[in-house]
């Protein structure tokens, strides 16, 4: 072969293989950097933590939304199942999570205006493998890799409506089943 | 010789590819699309955003730019960073929003820097969304300024200072079904009417 397509040849494979190596990583290594600057800032593991009202000095991560009150919950599965608890809320919230690679594999309404609004949303998080026992009213997240995070959303453009989703973090639950 | 110049040409091309990679996601830049684009007047999305569908430039960018994004189902994303005269959204300028109802249980406008982060000010008016315009007249019709300093209008104001060059972002949380199956015939998209720029700007 000519030198001049060996060097071709090389660049192409090269080029290809740098690219989606890249791509592919980067949406786990964003979520681990977030996760570790979550930690770093105090937030345990398997605890609801009230996010601070949105504002311009508080923002953590990209694209906070200022109307709304957020609460998360850094889960970690490798050691068993996790169960969520959370109230439901008279405007607009959802109760979400987000696997390892940054996909939203739950998400869950909390608004209490819908016909079918639970009162309590619960839900299990479990490993690919692991056994959850299937109970009335809860819904079971499965997990390719052991870590995620819950996120709480509640429509709260206020100062008040702001306390008042953060009374509601100390009657939620996130650990172990 | 010939594997000199294979290295030479694995070399470079890893080097650009990894380059190129960080370009698509938005690492460096506004970030590519590649397929599942929405484009409503100009209000670009992407129903894939959050979900296992979404092709590998679409879940890197949506990481970079729209970390814990949710699914169509729950909510939809659209960013849009020209007027309706196509020109850059930018803080030295004042704009007009305008739209009618929108298809979905709640909604808002939301102004972000070229970072992704809200503008660095202390105006206490980073949105507008259906709660101001129901307060203001009716979710039907509104309409909202976007400058650097408060709106002389009395209309809503959603501030730019610091913001340099900026977008909007319009979130719908709960869309209705119809919009999702079609957005171009569903959404009437917000206009932004340019009102004029700064002298030094």
């Amino acid at each position: 072969m000519r030198l001049p397509f060996i060097g071709l040849a090389t660049f192409v494979i090269g080029f290809v293989a740098a690219h989606f190596i890249v791509l592919n990583a980067l949406p786990d290594y964003i979520m681990s950097k977030a996760r570790e600057r979550m930690t770093g800032s105090g937030i345990a593991v398997h605890a609801w933590q009230m996010s601070p009202r949105v504002t311009p000095e508080t923002q953590t991560i990209v694209r906070p939304s200022p109307d709304l009150a957020y609460a998360i919950c850094i889960i970690d599965v490798s050691g068993g199942p996790v169960s969520l608890t959370v109230p439901t809320w008279p405007e607009y919230g959802s109760l979400s999570i987000f696997d390892a690679s940054t996909d939203n594999v739950y998400a869950g309404s909390l608004d209490a205006r819908l016909p079918d609004a639970p009162g309590v949303r619960r839900i299990v998080v479990a490993l690919e493998g692991q056994a959850v026992e299937p109970a009335e009213g809860v819904d079971v997240v499965v997990l390719a890799k052991p870590e995620a995070l819950a996120l709480i959303r509640r429509l709260a453009p206020s100062q008040g409506l702001y306390d008042a989703a953060a009374a509601l973090v100390p009657v939620s639950t996130c650990g172990p089943a | 010789m010939k594997i000199g110049s294979a290295l030479v040409g694995l070399f470079l091309g890893a080097l650009l590819g990894f380059g190129s990679a960080l370009a698509a996601a938005g690492i460096v830049g506004p970030g590519a699309r590649f397929s599942g684009a929405v484009d409503v007047s100009g209000w670009a999305s992407d129903w894939t955003i959050g979900s296992k569908a979404a092709n590998p430039w679409t879940r890197a960018r949506v990481a970079r730019h729209g970390l814990l994004a949710l699914t169509k189902e729950e909510a939809v994303y659209f960013t849009r960073n020209t007027d309706d005269a196509g020109d850059r959204l930018r803080e030295g300028c004042d704009y007009r929003i305008k739209g009618e109802a929108m298809p979905a249980q709640w909604w808002s406008i939301t102004l972000y820097n070229s970072e992704s982060y809200l503008p660095d000010n202390t105006d206490n008016a980073l949105s507008f969304d259906l709660t101001d315009a129901a307060s203001a007249g009716g979710p039907a019709s509104w309409l909202f300024d976007v400058s650097a300093n408060p709106s002389a209008s009395g209309s809503g104001w959603v501030s730019s200072r610091a913001g340099g060059n900026f977008d909007l972002t319009l979130r719908l949380y709960k869309p209705d079904a119809d919009f999702i199956a079609d957005p171009e015939r569903v959404l009437q998209a917000p206009s932004i009417e340019k009102l004029g720029c700064g002298e030094a700007n």
